[in-house]
């Protein structure tokens, strides 16, 4: 995996930056998370442990011997990521960011040009951040016996929740990939996985294909918002669990509720350091009142990304919730 | 005697030869505006509908143009963007325009328009750049129905001119 990230992101730089990307060394190649490029200013490399400033002859220690990026350059990353071809990747432009070969994205800032008040399209591209997709088998074996019930043979509605870059979606995905596999050994079936992917960082599809693994029996709504994504896959998809990545909006949450009636089981993120910033989001406060979910798993970054800090038994968690509410009213 | 005569049938032949040279050329103009016309209806397609890449889009293009030469230029723009020699696809074209333009029997004028129809390729939204498309394409249209109206008047003129030339060649040598 380590390799083909750069054999997919190297050809999309221009030829200065190919050569000092490629000549990185193994720590960093392994560990980079981003790539972070911005008009005018220094190339940063981004890992788990920190930020790195990259010249044209390698990692140096100060801004001012990094590499200093040109306007020029992000135009040719952005003619590369898109072949020559804005028009043909418009849609994704206007939401600001770019599905890339290996599952990788790129998200993009520049000056926004409105119509009738909302995001026609984006120009004048002033910085480019390349994430490197980091899938991890088996980083949510831990979780597995919290969100599968064994004796009654269901996933459980799970809600797992932390704040940015803590693993939330790789867990997600290892998750999507463990039920939809299944496990015959141990007796643990395969589930029919849909996942509404509205910004292709769950699976990363590319051109419609998933780039990274979330399991054989896994269908894939790719870049599709999530409220009509859910209702699109349980009318024709016949799901028994329905992944969705950062849960928020007052229709994503009448979607979920839909889902849930139909019998499937919900997979799903929020950000938040904690339950008590969870529950100020009214959309979310409802459904962990009304007991939806049955687990909600607090995530960190404390002993690296994935950290399990806390999992709630959804129904110990909507009492206490209803209480607090009582005693505050 | 019989070489005067043989003589006089080559001369003839020449300038028979010459002025159906120059028809064929007015000819192959009106065909290649009409190919380049659909080339960029196609291109537009492919853009408009499927959103397909360029380098796919002109490769797609190219198979569908009966023209060779105009087919050949569609392929020369797609092998210029692979082969990554280009920063855009403006370049791309440009230089496919420069490497085509002594294969092909169109006017300063027509290179013209067609070089303006790169301006912003591939560099604009769907919108953007189905409108440059389409400008571009109009262009063509009128430049096309000027060459075919001018192939439909010229054709005999150059007939004649061929024997009439021809002959007044012979009388004067004879």
């Amino acid at each position: 995996m380590d390799k083909d990230w750069r054999q997919q992101i190297i050809p999309l730089l221009p030829p200065p930056l190919q050569k000092a990307v490629a000549a990185l060394k193994p720590p960093i190649i392994s560990r980079l998370e981003e790539m972070r490029l911005r008009a005018g200013r220094p190339l940063i490399l981004e890992t788990d442990a920190g930020e790195n400033f990259l010249g044209l002859k390698g990692l140096v220690t100060e801004p001012f011997q990094a590499y200093l990026v040109t306007a020029e350059d992000l135009h040719h990353i952005l003619l590369q990521m898109t072949e020559f071809s804005l028009y043909a990747r418009d849609e994704e432009l206007k939401r600001g960011y770019l599905a890339l070969p290996g599952g990788h994205r790129a998200g993009f800032t520049g000056r926004v040009v409105l119509e009738r008040g909302e995001v026609k399209l984006l120009r004048d591209f002033n910085s480019i951040n390349i994430r490197i997709a980091r899938e991890v088998k088996g980083a949510a074996l831990g979780l597995l016996p919290h969100v599968y019930c064994a004796t009654k043979k269901r996933v459980r509605h799970t809600l797992l929740v932390s704040p940015p870059q803590a693993g939330k979606t790789t867990m997600l995905r290892d998750l999507a990939r463990l039920l939809s596999d299944g496990d015959p050994q141990s007796g643990r079936p395969g589930f029919k996985v849909a996942i509404v992917d509205e910004r292709s960082e769950i699976a990363g599809c590319y051109q419609g294909k998933p780039q990274l693994d979330v399991g054989m029996r896994t269908d894939v709504l790719d870049g599709c918002p999530k409220a009509e994504g859910m209702m699109m896959l349980v009318r024709s998809m016949s799901p028994q669990v329905v992944v969705t990545d950062e849960l928020g909006r007052p229709e994503d949450v009448r979607a979920v509720e839909e889902v849930v009636n139909t019998g499937a089981s919900v997979l799903t993120t929020a950000h938040a350091y904690d339950v008590q910033e969870l529950i100020r989001r009214p959309s979310l406060a409802y459904l962990l009142k009304n007991g939806l979910f049955q687990r909600v798993i607090m995530l960190s970054r404390r002993r690296g990304p994935g950290t399990i800090e806390k999992i709630y038994n959804g129904a110990e968690l909507s009492q206490w919730l209803q209480t607090e509410e009582r005693n505050v009213g | 005697m019989l070489a005067k005569c043989v003589g006089a049938l080559c001369i003839l032949s020449a300038s028979l030869w010459w002025s159906n040279l120059q028809i064929a050329k007015l000819k192959a103009r009106v065909r290649q505006l009409e190919a380049f016309r659909l080339g960029l209806r196609l291109l537009a397609a492919e853009v408009g509908y499927t959103a397909t890449p360029l380098p796919r889009a002109l490769k797609q293009v190219a198979k569908q143009l009966g023209v060779e030469s105009v087919s050949a230029f569609f392929q020369a723009v797609c092998r210029n963007l692979q082969e990554e020699k280009f920063s855009d696809a403006t370049g791309a074209w440009l230089a496919a325009i420069e490497a085509k333009r002594e294969h092909l029997q169109l006017t300063a004028n027509d290179w013209m328009i067609l070089s303006r129809a790169a301006a912003g390729l591939g560099g604009l939204g769907r919108d953007d750049q189905l409108k440059q498309l389409a400008a571009a394409e109009t262009q063509l249209a009128a430049q096309a129905a000027e060459a075919a109206a001018a192939f439909a008047g010229s054709e005999k003129m150059w007939r004649y001119l061929g024997i009439l030339s021809g002959l007044a060649v012979v009388i004067l040598l004879l």
